[in-house]
């Protein structure tokens, strides 16, 4: 397979210069997405009393914002195809901005529900989504680094909001709140103004000269500029007829590697937030007073703050970027050993190191969440795998805290919470290495297969030309269609 | 020690021949066994007054003590003993009325408001041993009681036999209640009982051992948890919900009351238009309508017990709407220069690159035109 191709875009991604503006950017989106729902119910107290509903009522709209935010996945992921990732990411903005000021007029807790809720979670998938997709067209060989640094920005605002807003609680109320953190989250906007569309006419010069010596090979490679605009809508199209499908590639359910993520993460997400949910109320339990329960969750936030941009960093070594995927199930399977080792943890000693390694665990598993998606369905195809896969993760994410508060609350022991969280990350783990063990195998073969038929068609052009382009190629994993 | 509680009215005077009867076979059988400390409680209490007795049947020590706990215009009442009395009991009873003589009728603290006279005066003591020269204890009421509080003081250096006690409440000595201690079992004894009927009554009495030793005894209903110290925020024209709880440890209170604090005190609020309570058990919420700048300030929650209230304060703010309205237009603005700011030098940065990039693809297409 043509080296230049391989990497499926059609031009080398700049790798660096405004890419990393492009980073910090979406630093700050992905940081809002995930930690905005989560910095509200600092408000619920106060929320509850004033209108007089159960805590029950209230937490809803926490779960309506997060179910909006994952089901405006696919959504998001058509805008993202057809405008680009930022006019997505300030129309996002603007439309959490505008949820937050009608939130803080509101009357009734129904009000809340739709306008904080419904409005606000799709404007937070507007925000993500294409923030994702935008590190995916800019990076290339760095892109394990990228990916590492734009997660840490979830515990990095998470850590800044949860102060901010206990600050505005106690000065503004909580009208007044809601009002300044919609004209806060507005940064998104310029989160979005940073994400310039890549320059695709910035096809390298000796990819012209090579073109030259191959006149075949410029077809496959769809080497220049003007069609390499058409590419990304053509692509999807040409792939598998129907219309639906020039929004969103439903072809990506014959995708191999996809399916295997898919599969592996449904299962895995059913466990993956509720043991941070529950350790501070499993640290109570055992008789901790609230300072320190509380203080467990701060240190698990800096530890996670931390190991998420190494984890980029390790991710890029040369010997663990062609096979991530095993680096990432090793993530979740220790992420599953954690969870089943914590009820040995007894103490509040045991517990700050259960917290330690938690963050460990969970910042590695984030950080490689959406690159190894990447990895596996190439960055042309990741906007939409990224919205299927957030509407279907909808269901465990929203499910796996009620059932585990469940099992806390038929047992009456936190104890089995954890082996239930253990074994559902664990089992996903192993079903990851052993899926991508076969998977690496066929795909191997198949990068010879392609690799054999691709000299013999350029057997005959300029053997310079060849050489240059596999000298060039510094690309180191294999991306081809399952 | 055996110690009935008593019924009421017609129940009471059968109560007490049959306490009379209990103590008398009670001392009887302990006499028969040896045993030379046996000490029993009689309460008597008759229609509008009464006596405690405390009966100190002890051969060795033969100390008795009495105190009344009803004001002075009750006046000395003798004991009403029923029937039955054996005469065994009759050198008890004689003390008693030898000593009944010396009966202190002086009144305790300020005049409370009137009891229910039908309802008997819970019992309840609480005692301390001194070893240093001075101790708190917190006792924590409820409900209007007959505290018996008793010192015990193991005394400094040099012991002497005699010591001068007395006992004070808030910090001025109580009168008439100067007493010679002995020293017994190298030990100083105080007792004396208080009827604690309404707020006044609560405070800190002490038992005083000459000047040297002293255990202060803080009476006072459950105390509010961690107030909250930062005030309740609202806007004008808004309603607000002001909450205030007690602590699950403490026992539920007979009511709420809310106070609004003024110049000169603080003036209870009556649920109406303006305001409405809610009160639950433990919690209760005051709601407060069409909120205006006056509204602003301290109030105070106050739980009702039958011997007193406690206080919780919180205090509230009313602001305008154009106060969170400020940095609210501030950070727009601040991202409104962003966002243009980032545009504008990406147009002209592209300005400069599409031009480059035009010659460059000419040049390009050119060659390949000519190839």
């Amino acid at each position: 397979m043509p080296p230049a191709a391989a990497s499926n875009l059609g031009y080398t991604p700049p790798d660096g210069g405004w890419g990393w503006a492009v980073v910090f950017g979406a630093f700050i989106s992905i940081g809002f997405s995930y930690a905005f729902p989560k910095s509200l119910t600092i408000y619920f107290k106060e929320i509850q009393e004033y209108f007089d509903v159960s805590y029950s009522e209230i937490a809803w709209v926490s779960s309506v914002m997060l179910a909006s935010m994952y089901a405006g996945g696919p959504v998001s992921s058509i805008l993202v195809n057809r405008y680009g990732s930022r006019p997505v990411v300030m129309v996002g903005g603007v439309m959490v901005c505008t949820a937050m000021v009608l939130a803080s007029f509101g009357t009734t807790i129904i009000h809340l529900y739709l306008c904080i809720g419904v409005i606000g979670g799709f404007g937070l998938a507007f925000n993500l989504q294409p923030a994702l997709t935008i590190i995916g067209t800019y990076f290339h060989v760095k892109r394990p680094m990228a990916n590492g640094l734009a997660m840490t920005g979830s515990p990095v605002v998470l850590s800044t909001l949860a102060p901010l807003n206990q600050f505005l609680f106690d000065s503004f109320g909580w009208r007044g709140s809601f009002l300044i953190l919609g004209s806060i989250v507005l940064n998104c906007c310029v989160a979005g103004s940073l994400m310039r569309p890549v320059n695709k006419n910035a096809s390298p010069e000796p990819k012209a000269e090579a073109s030259e010596c191959n006149g075949a090979a410029v077809e496959e490679t769809a080497g220049t500029p003007s069609a390499n605009l058409l590419t990304e809508e053509n692509q999807s199209g040409s792939k598998s007829p129907g219309c639906m499908d020039k929004f969103i590639d439903f072809s990506l359910f014959k995708h191999r590697g996809f399916l295997i993520y898919l599969v592996g993460n449904v299962v895995m997400f059913f466990g993956f937030f509720a043991p941070v949910v529950f350790l501070a109320p499993y640290a109570k339990h055992l008789g901790i007073d609230e300072y320190s329960a509380a203080f467990l969750l701060s240190i698990f936030a800096l530890v996670d703050m931390f190991i998420r941009p190494a984890t980029g960093l390790i991710g890029n070594t040369k010997l663990i970027r062609p096979r991530i995927q095993y680096f990432f199930s090793f993530a979740v399977s220790y992420n599953g050993l954690c969870h089943l080792l914590c009820p040995l943890a007894d103490g509040y000693v045991g517990l700050v190191v259960y917290a330690v390694f938690l963050g460990l665990a969970f910042g590695m598993v984030s950080a490689l969440l959406f690159e190894v998606l990447m990895d596996l369905v190439g960055a042309h195809r990741f906007s939409s795998a990224v919205g299927l896969v957030t509407i279907i993760e909808c269901g465990p994410v929203l499910l796996g805290p009620p059932l585990s508060g469940a099992l806390v609350d038929i047992f009456g022991d936190y104890k089995y919470l954890y082996y239930a969280c253990g074994v559902f990350m664990l089992v996903p783990g192993i079903f990851f290495f052993i899926m991508h063990y076969f998977n690496y195998k066929r795909l191997d073969e198949e990068q010879r297969q392609a690799e054999a038929v691709d000299m013999r068609t350029s057997y005959h052009s300029c053997e310079e030309a060849v050489e240059l382009k596999t000298g060039r190629d510094d690309k180191t994993v294999p991306e081809t269609e399952g | 020690m055996q110690s009935m509680k008593l019924q009421h009215g017609m129940e009471r005077e059968l109560c007490l021949s049959v306490c009379v009867i209990q103590l008398w076979m009670e001392s009887a059988t302990r006499k028969l066994q040896g045993d030379t400390r046996a000490a029993s409680l009689l309460q008597l209490k008759g229609e509008g007054g009464g006596l405690v007795v405390l009966l100190h049947d002890a051969a060795s020590r033969e100390t008795r003590k009495r105190s009344s706990e009803r004001p002075a215009h009750r006046g000395d009442r003798g004991i009403i003993i029923m029937s039955a009395i054996r005469k065994q009991l009759s050198f008890q009873i004689l003390l008693l009325f030898i000593s009944c003589r010396n009966i202190n009728t002086k009144t305790l603290g300020a005049t409370a408001p009137p009891l229910d006279p039908t309802a008997p005066l819970q019992k309840l003591e609480r005692s301390y041993v001194l070893k240093g020269d001075s101790h708190t204890e917190k006792v924590e009421l409820l409900n209007p009681v007959s505290l018996v509080l008793m010192c015990t003081w193991t005394g400094s250096q040099n012991k002497p036999t005699n010591i001068t006690g007395f006992w004070s409440k808030d910090g001025k000595e109580i009168e008439n209640s100067r007493v010679t201690v002995q020293l017994e079992n190298k030990q100083y004894n105080l007792k004396r009982t208080f009827s604690i009927a309404s707020e006044a009554d609560l405070g800190s009495y002490s038992c005083d051992f000459g000047g040297e030793a002293k255990i202060n005894f803080v009476l006072a209903v459950p105390q509010m948890g961690d107030e909250r110290d930062k005030p309740i925020v609202s806007y004008l024209g808004d309603s607000v919900v002001v909450p205030c709880k007690l602590d699950d440890s403490k026992p539920t209170p007979n009511t709420w009351n809310w106070y609004r604090a003024n110049e000169t005190g603080k003036e209870q609020i009556i649920a109406g238009q303006k305001f409405s309570i809610k009160n639950d058990e433990k919690k209760t919420k005051l709601v407060i309508h069409d909120l205006t700048a006056d509204d602003s300030g301290l109030y105070y929650c106050g739980a009702v017990y039958g011997v007193g209230i406690t206080m919780g304060r919180v205090e509230l703010k009313v602001i305008s709407f154009f106060e969170p309205l400020k940095p609210f237009i501030a950070i727009l603005v601040e991202v409104i220069i962003l966002v243009a700011a980032i545009l504008l030098y990406e147009k002209s940065r592209s300005k400069k690159d599409y031009t480059a990039a035009g010659h460059l693809g000419k040049i390009t297409d050119q060659r390949r035109a000519l190839r």
